[in-house]
C-alpha cells in the first residue's frame, strides 16, 4: 500500500504542477495577445488616419498614384513614432506607391505582414483601391512580452513548486490516515464506533444460538 | 471518511484554485505594468499626430486662433479611440482653441499633454488628452476574465487527469481498502465483491467479516430449523441494519475506466471548433459554384451528417467488433483524418478528411457508450452514463480555448496535428485501460420498421420534430457555426472565440443536474422541455439589438440555460415513450431519437450557411430561434389533444446520453 500511495501522491503532485504550468503559460499567451492588441491599436490609428486622407482625396477624383502629398504625410507620421519602421501605401496589387522609406517604393508588400498593420483604402463604391501598411519594430512587442514573461515566471515557478509540495503534504496526511484506518480495520477491537456497535449487536444475537447449542 | 483518492482530488482542486488565484493576481500586476502603459501610448500617438498637424498649419501661415474645424477634428479622434474621454487644445494663456468630449467623473484621470511648438521652438499651445480610466479598467478586466477562463480550464484538465489516475487498474486495491474502511465507519458489515484477487490490505478485514457472515448464516439456519419466526425476523432486521448476510457490489468502474480515453478523444475534436470555419475559408477554392458561406459550413455539415448516418449501423458494428476494438479502430481513423486535415490545402480532400473523422467519431462514441451499458447493472446505468456525458461536456469546455490558443500561435493546420496527437493518446489510453473485447455474433440492429412503429408512441413525433430536432439545429448553427464566423469577421482571435464558446458547456455542466432534479420533483418534464426551448429560441431575439460580443454572450447564455432546462426532461420523456412501445419498438424509439438529433446536428450548419449568405448573421440566428419557439409551441399544443405520456417511477438510463451537446 505504501508504494501505491507514494506513487499516487507523486503522480498527483506532477498533475498539480503541470496544471499550474499550463495555467501560467496560457495566461501568458492571453496577456501577450492583449499586449499585442494594445500596441497594434496605436499603429492602427495611424493607418486609419492615412487611409482616411487617401479615401477623401479619392472621392474628390484624385487617383491613388496621383496623390503625391501622401509621401510627405507618410514621412511625417513615421517620424512621430520611433517604433514605426515604415509606412507604405500600396495599390490594389500590393505594389508600394508611396513609402516613408524611399527604398521600398516600387516593391511588393503583402497585405498580411508580420509585425505590421494593414488598412484598406476604398473608393466610394467600397471597392479596395489600395492599402496602408504600417510596419513596426518587433522590439516594441518583444519588450512587453519579456516583461510579461518575467512577471508571470517569477510568480509561476514558486507557485508551481508550492502546489506540488502542498499536494505531497496533503497526500501524505491522507495516506497516513488511510494506513492507520487500515490497521484499525484489521482488528475488530479498533473498528470505528458504528462498526463496533453493529458487531456487538450481531454477537449478542448470534450468542443466543451458540449458548443454546451447547450441551 | 474521505478516502485518499477523493481527498486528494478535493485537495488538488483547492490547491489549484489557490495557485491560479496567485497567478491571476500576478497577471493583474503584469497588465498594470505592460498593457495599461501600451494603452496610454496610444493616447500619446494620437496627441503627437494631432499636434504635428496643427504645427504644419501654423508653419503654412495659418494663425493658431484662425484654425477652423478643430472641434470636429478632435471629436473624430475621440470617436475613433474609445479610451479618450476629452481632447482639448489650449494656448499657454489658457484660451481653449478646440475641445471634444468631457472630462471623466473619476478624479485624477491620467492625462497626456503634447506641446504644439513653432519651428523656432516657441510653445504655441498644448493638446491635453484625458484618458477615461473606466474604459482602461474595462479592457484590463476583459483580459483578466480571459485569464480566469484559462484558470477554469486548467482546473478541469487537472480533475480529468486525476480521474485518469484514479481509474487506473493499479489503484484498485486502494479503492477496495477505502470501500471497506468507509463501510465500517458507517456500521456496514457487508461482504465486498470488488476484488478479483485477494489483497493483503483487505484480507484481514474480509476474514473478520466473513466469520461474522458465517455465524449469521448458521444462526438463521438454526432459527429456521426450529421454526422460530421471531428469531428469524430479528436476525433479518439485524441483517438489514448492518448488511450481514449481504454482499456489496462496490463501485462500478465501467464509466471511470472509459472516461479518460473518451475525454481525450472528445477534446481532440473540440480543439478544432474555434478555427475550423477559418481554416475552411482558407482552403475554399475561388471557382467553386456555391456561396463562400455555404462552402465554409460544408465541413461541419459533412462531419455532423457522417456522425448521424453512422450512429445506428455502428451501434451494431461496435457490438460485433467488441467495445475496445471499436474504440481503437474509431480513434485510429480519427488520427489519420486529423493528420490529413492538417496537411491538405485541397478543399475536397479536407471535406473527405472531415467525413472520415466523423466515421471515427461515431465509432468511438457508440463503443464508449456501449462499454458503459455493457459493464453496468441497470440501476447503475444512469450514474454511469452521467459520467460519460460529463466527460464529453468537460472536453467541450476545455477544447475550444486550448485549440484557439494553439491555432493563434502555431497556425490552424498545425493545431489539427495537436488534435491528431490527442486522439492518438486517447487510443493509447484505451488500449491500456479498457477490458478485453468480447465480440457478439448475433446482434440485431434497429430496422426501418422499428423506427416507423416508434413514431406511434404518444406525443413522440411532436417531441422529436418540435423540440429535439430544432434544439440541435439551433445549437450547432449558433454555437458551432454562426458565432465563430461572425466573431472572426469582427476581428476576434480564435482564442477569444473559443472562450466565448465555453459559455454553453459551462452552463450545461452547472445547470443540467439542477434542472433535471427540479423537473423530477415538480413532475413537470413536458413543461421544462417547452420552457427551455422557448428560452433558448427567444434568446436569439437579442441579436436584433446588435451583434457585439456581449450580446452574443447573452444569446449563448440563454441557449445554455434553455437547453439545460429541457435536455434531461426531453431524454426522460423519450425513455418513457420507449417503455410504452412493445418489443423491438423500444429500441426503435431510442434509435429514432438518436437519428433525429444527429440529423439536427447535420442540418444546423447547412441551414446556417445558406441563411448567412442570404440574410446575414443576426437574421439567420433569429430565424432559427423562431423555428425553435414554433416547435416548442407545437409540442405544447400537442399535449392538449393527446394524453401525455404516463410517467414511470424510474426512467431507463439508456436515454440519458442522447441529451448530450453533440
Amino acid at each position: 500500500m505504501i508504494r501505491t500511495s507514494l506513487g499516487l501522491i507523486v503522480v498527483f503532485a506532477l498533475i498539480a504542477a503541470a496544471c499550474v504550468a499550463f495555467g501560467a503559460y496560457f495566461s501568458f499567451v492571453t496577456l501577450q495577445n492583449a499586449h499585442r492588441k494594445a500596441v497594434e491599436a496605436r499603429f492602427a490609428i495611424t493607418a486609419e488616419r492615412i487611409a482616411g486622407s487617401a479615401q477623401t482625396a479619392a472621392s474628390l477624383g484624385i487617383a491613388l498614384p496621383a496623390q503625391t502629398t501622401l509621401a510627405e504625410l507618410l514621412r511625417r507620421e513615421a517620424r512621430l513614432d520611433h517604433t514605426i519602421l515604415s509606412i507604405d501605401v500600396t495599390d490594389d496589387r500590393q505594389r508600394v506607391l508611396y513609402s516613408s522609406d524611399p527604398d521600398r517604393i516600387g516593391g511588393g508588400e503583402g497585405a498580411r505582414t508580420a509585425n505590421g498593420i494593414s488598412r484598406r483604402i476604398e473608393n466610394d463604391l467600397a471597392a479596395t483601391i489600395g492599402n496602408v501598411v504600417v510596419r513596426y519594430d518587433p522590439a516594441a512587442l518583444a519588450a512587453g512580452a519579456a516583461a510579461l514573461s518575467g512577471e508571470l515566471g517569477v510568480i509561476a515557478l514558486p507557485t508551481l513548486a508550492g502546489a506540488a509540495l502542498a499536494t505531497i503534504a496533503i497526500g501524505l496526511l491522507l495516506a497516513g490516515g488511510l494506513g492507520r484506518a487500515a490497521k484499525r480495520a484489521a482488528n475488530p477491537a479498533f473498528w470505528p464506533r458504528a462498526a463496533r456497535s453493529a458487531l456487538a449487536e450481531a454477537e449478542a444475537a448470534h450468542s443466543t444460538f451458540r449458548a443454546e447449542d451447547r450441551p | 471518511m474521505i478516502g485518499l483518492r477523493a481527498g486528494i482530488s478535493i485537495a488538488i482542486a483547492a490547491i489549484l484554485c489557490a495557485a491560479l488565484v496567485v497567478i491571476g493576481w500576478s497577471a493583474r500586476e503584469a497588465v498594470e505594468r505592460t498593457i495599461v502603459p501600451a494603452i496610454a501610448a496610444q493616447a500619446e500617438s494620437v496627441g503627437r499626430s494631432a499636434a504635428s498637424l496643427v504645427e504644419n498649419a501654423v508653419t503654412a501661415g495659418v494663425p493658431l486662433d484662425k484654425l477652423v474645424g478643430v472641434d470636429t477634428y478632435l471629436e473624430g479622434l475621440r470617436r475613433a479611440n474609445v479610451e479618450l474621454a476629452e481632447l482639448k487644445l489650449i494656448t499657454p494663456a489658457g484660451a481653449v482653441l478646440g475641445r471634444a468630449g468631457a472630462p471623466p467623473e473619476e478624479a485624477n484621470a491620467p492625462q497626456v499633454v503634447t506641446a504644439v511648438t513653432a519651428r523656432s521652438g516657441v510653445p504655441l499651445a498644448s493638446l491635453i488628452i484625458t484618458i477615461d480610466p473606466s474604459v482602461v479598467s474595462g479592457q484590463v478586466n476583459a483580459v483578466l476574465i480571459d485569464v480566469a477562463f484559462i484558470g477554469m480550464v486548467s482546473l478541469l484538465v487537472a480533475l480529468e487527469l486525476v480521474a485518469l489516475v484514479v481509474g487506473a487498474r493499479g489503484v484498485e486495491a486502494l479503492a477496495a481498502l477505502e470501500a471497506r474502511v468507509r463501510a465500517l465507519s458507517r456500521g456496514h458489515l457487508w461482504m465486498h465483491s470488488d476484488t478479483t484477487e485477494a489483497s493483503p490490505l483487505v484480507a484481514p478485514i474480509d476474514a473478520h467479516v466473513a466469520l461474522l457472515h458465517a455465524r449469521h448464516q448458521k444462526a438463521r439456519s438454526e432459527a429456521a430449523r426450529r421454526g422460530d419466526a421471531e428469531a428469524i425476523s430479528s436476525l433479518d432486521a439485524l441483517s438489514a441494519r448492518t448488511g450481514l448476510g449481504t454482499t456489496h457490489a462496490g463501485e462500478n468502474h465501467a464509466a471511470t475506466v472509459i472516461r479518460p480515453a473518451l475525454f481525450l478523444f472528445m477534446m481532440a475534436e473540440e480543439l478544432a471548433r474555434p478555427f475550423l470555419p477559418r481554416l475552411a475559408a482558407e482552403v475554399v477554392p475561388a471557382n467553386l459554384h456555391m456561396s463562400v458561406d455555404f462552402a465554409i459550413s460544408l465541413p461541419i455539415v459533412i462531419f455532423m451528417a457522417g456522425v448521424a448516418l453512422c450512429q445506428l449501423p455502428f451501434a451494431v458494428a461496435s457490438e460485433r467488433l467488441g467495445r475496445k476494438r471499436g474504440f481503437i479502430i474509431g480513434a485510429a481513423i480519427a488520427v489519420a483524418s486529423y493528420v490529413l486535415s492538417a496537411l491538405t490545402d485541397n478543399y475536397f480532400l479536407f471535406l473527405g478528411s472531415r467525413l472520415t473523422a466523423a466515421i471515427g467519431y461515431a465509432l468511438v462514441f457508440v463503443s464508449a457508450q456501449g462499454h458503459v451499458i455493457d459493464h453496468s447493472r441497470p440501476s447503475e446505468r444512469t450514474a454511469g452514463l452521467a459520467v460519460f456525458v460529463r466527460a464529453i461536456l468537460v472536453a467541450g469546455l476545455c477544447g475550444p480555448p486550448i485549440g484557439g490558443v494553439l491555432a493563434d500561435r502555431l497556425g490552424d493546420h498545425t493545431a489539427f496535428l495537436a488534435s491528431a496527437a490527442l486522439a492518438a493518446l486517447s487510443l493509447l489510453v484505451a488500449l491500456l485501460s479498457l477490458p478485453r473485447s468480447q465480440p457478439k455474433k448475433d446482434v440485431q440492429g434497429v430496422g426501418l420498421s422499428d423506427l416507423g412503429s416508434a413514431l406511434r408512441a404518444p406525443r413522440l413525433a411532436a417531441l422529436l420534430f418540435g423540440c429535439a430536432l430544432p434544439a440541435k439545429i439551433l445549437l450547432v448553427a449558433i454555437c458551432f457555426y454562426l458565432v465563430p464566423v461572425e466573431l472572426q469577421r469582427q476581428g476576434y482571435s480564435a482564442a477569444a472565440i473559443g472562450r466565448l464558446q465555453m459559455i454553453y458547456p459551462v452552463l450545461m455542466v452547472i445547470a443540467v443536474p439542477a434542472f433535471a432534479a427540479l423537473a423530477e420533483r415538480l413532475n413537470a418534464r413536458a413543461g421544462f422541455v417547452v420552457m427551455g426551448s422557448l428560452l433558448a429560441g427567444a434568446g436569439t431575439l437579442l441579436l436584433l439589438a446588435g451583434t457585439s460580443p456581449a450580446i452574443i454572450a447573452g444569446v449563448l447564455a440563454l441557449l445554455g440555460l434553455g437547453q439545460a432546462m429541457s435536455i434531461a426532461s426531453q431524454s426522460a420523456l423519450v425513455a418513457d415513450s420507449a417503455q410504452h412501445v412493445p418489443g423491438a419498438g423500444s429500441a426503435g424509439v431510442l434509435g429514432l431519437f438518436r437519428l433525429i438529433e444527429r440529423t439536427g446536428n447535420a442540418v444546423g450548419p447547412a441551414a446556417a450557411g445558406l441563411l448567412l449568405a442570404a440574410v446575414g448573421f443576426a437574421s439567420s440566428g433569429v430565424s432559427i430561434g423562431i423555428l425553435v419557439v414554433a416547435g416548442a409551441l407545437g409540442f405544447a399544443l400537442s399535449g392538449r389533444s393527446q394524453p401525455s405520456t404516463p410517467r414511470t417511477a424510474r426512467s431507463d438510463g439508456d436515454a440519458a446520453p442522447e441529451g448530450s451537446p453533440l
